[in-house]
């Protein structure tokens, strides 16, 4: 964990519990902190506990012990503050019995956005968001992705200092979840703080800073998609083809390039294939030492693990 | 100008709420009362009409069935109001409302403001209706403050109700099913299209008379035809101590919804 001052964190969740049937608990101790401008990913199978995290955070139930501190305020303390400076895109569906621009109005008008914002913010939106062509049309007409899309864009109708995110890209085509990540990602750099989850991981790997990996109703692992990935990524290749046949330089090579730790090599006419945990980041000292012996190297690739990788092994130990 | 956060759940729930089906519900249906069975009716006695013993007097039907048309209204605004709350939870959209910058007693007012908004413009109109029948109403300043105050102590207990209902049901089905259930028993067995008379078995009697739309129809009654007195005030207590007896029921419901903080 950072070592900020706790005033320098927009979230601060600290162990938190909660249970709805007062037997099973939901939340088992929770504790993350979120920087201003950072997305924080939480990442949990079905069950976790992500929505209800964000349910907590955003007023809408109760917990039984722990703090949490949103922009500054308590959230025991000062919840009607807090709702004035949080957006929310919850994970069930949730719209007005109207059309879509009507959606957009009414969010404006509710949130209290001056009449000329409004009308030029809810342009931007359904521009940004695809929505040009159904704005007339009532949400109930809508196609699930459509409806996903309006729910996230109306969210950005108003000003706000947090943005909690319950998989928001559920339901997306890969061209319009793009759109709408990058989206997101800008606002951040903007200074938005965003509390993210998603089962898609390498969504997650792709906007979000920080990832949470909960399980159980608590983190059990974080850190950046990097740090997670060395930590816990399954072994890498690298593969090095070369101009010549390598075959026959086997054990000159094998002993020049020790250093490297890797778990195992192999050599085929021009390839060499490295397995290993962090061999990625040696490919420099044995391209070195292949140079040093007057072997050309052609082509350099590195497998990388991905999130998928970490997550399955740090919620299936 | 900052407008309270009410007004503006109050403007959303207008927004909301005002499409054809809700329009048919709240005057189409009571219009087509008035008129068809205003006129249907009389026509049960060819010769001069149908003729109504009301507090001694002899009125014609439809000027009899007119206040009872006016107070439906009070029930159609309270069941929309009420039915508000449900439509919010099934579709998101009040929790959506309740992580915004809003406390719960706001929403509630916003329902509550717009039942009543519905219920006075609605009766407005049925009144301007009524008039080209036209009916014979004796309009004094005291029965108009008395039918105002009554029309909102109406649709505050019928919003109270389907609030009720609102937050208990689980299902879509149980929810339309109690909702049709009730505005068949609530509409038919009352004073709204017939009076009670000597006639009328004891047990109809019983429930049209407890009836809170018998309520609102006979103050309404005394209110255009009869002219207010004791006897109309002693009906509105009893409605007023009916409707905060449900009102306060209904508020314990809703804080139940959900544990909010
Ligand atoms: N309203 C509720 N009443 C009782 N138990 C609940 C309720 N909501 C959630 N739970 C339980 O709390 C636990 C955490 O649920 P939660 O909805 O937070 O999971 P999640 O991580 O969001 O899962 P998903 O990926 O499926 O959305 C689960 O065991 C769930 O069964
Ligand atoms: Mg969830």
């Amino acid at each position: 964990m950072d070592s900020l001052p706790e005033d320098q964190y927009e979230v601060v969740v600290e162990n938190v519990k909660k249970s709805y049937d007062g037997k099973k608990l939901a939340l088992d101790g929770i504790s993350f902190h979120i920087k201003k401008g950072e997305i924080y990913g939480l990442l949990g199978k079905n069950g976790a506990g992500k929505s209800t995290t964000i349910k907590i955070l955003t007023t809408l139930i109760n917990f039984d012990s722990g703090t949490c501190n949103i922009a500054g305020y308590d959230l025991r303390k000062d919840s009607s503050k807090i709702r004035k400076i949080i957006g929310v895109v919850q994970q069930e569906e949730s719209f007005d019995f109207t059309t879509v621009e009507n959606n957009f109005k009414l969010a404006g008008m509710l949130w209290e956005v001056p009449k000329n914002i409004r009308e030029e913010r809810m342009e931007k939106l359904i521009d940004l968001f695809g929505l040009q062509e159904i704005r007339k049309k009532r949400m109930y007409d809508l196609s699930g992705g459509q409806k996903k899309r309006v729910q996230v864009a109306r969210e950005f109708m108003h000003e706000m200092k947090v943005l909690f995110l319950d998989e928001p890209t559920v339901g997306l085509d890969p061209i319009m979840r793009r759109k709408i990540l990058q989206y997101i990602r800008e606002q951040a750099k903007n200074g938005l703080t965003i509390l993210f989850t998603t089962q898609n991981l390498e969504e997650a790997d792709m906007i979000c800073d920080r990832i949470g990996i909960i399980d159980g109703g608590k983190i059990v692992e974080e850190g950046t998609s990097e740090e997670l990935k060395l930590k816990f990524g399954t072994l890498r290749t690298v593969k090095i083809t070369t101009q010549t046949n390598v075959e026959k330089y086997m054990n000159e090579i094998k002993e020049r390039i020790k250093t490297v730790n890797y778990e195992d090599i192999s050599f085929d006419e021009n390839k060499i294939l490295i397995l290993g945990k962090n061999v990625d980041r040696k490919v420099g000292d044995v391209i070195g030492s292949l140079y040093e012996m007057g072997i050309e190297v052609e082509n350099v690739s590195i497998e990388n693990p991905t999130l998928d990788d970490v997550f399955m092994r740090v919620v299936e130990r | 100008m900052r407008m309270p956060a009410f007004v503006r759940l109050t403007i959303r729930n207008i927004v909301v709420n005002i499409d054809p089906g809700t329009l048919i519900f709240m005057l189409g249906l009571p219009t087509l009362y008035l008129f068809v069975m205003g006129f249907m009716f009389q026509g049960i006695n060819p010769n001069g009409g149908l003729v109504v013993q009301y507090h001694g007097i002899a009125i014609k039907y439809t000027t009899f069935l007119a206040p009872g048309i006016i107070a439906l209204q009070a029930f159609t605004a309270g069941n929309i109001g009420g039915s508000m709350l449900w439509s919010d939870r099934r579709w998101g959209m009040f929790e959506q409302i309740m992580v915004g910058p809003f406390r719960r007693s706001e929403y509630l007012l916003g329902i509550i403001f717009v039942s009543i908004i519905f219920s006075l413009v609605g009766s407005a109109i049925m009144i301007g209706f009524a008039l080209t029948i036209p009916v014979r109403f004796n309009i004094t300043p005291a029965g108009i403050g008395l039918f105002i105050l009554t029309m909102v102590v109406g649709t505050m207990l019928f919003s109270s109700i389907f609030l009720i209902i609102s937050g208990i049901a689980k299902s879509m089905q149980a929810y339309n099913t109690i909702t049709i259930l009730l505005f068949f028993l609530l509409d038919f067995a009352s004073t709204a299209f017939y009076p009670i008379t000597n006639s009328t078995p004891g047990w109809l009697h019983v429930i049209a008379g407890g009836n809170p739309l018998s309520f609102i129809s006979d103050i309404l009654r005394e209110s255009f035809i009869s002219g207010v007195d004791y006897n109309s005030l002693y009906y509105s207590g009893i409605l007023f101590i009916a409707m905060l007896i449900f009102f306060v029921l209904s508020l314990r419901v809703y804080k139940n919804i959900r544990s909010g903080i």
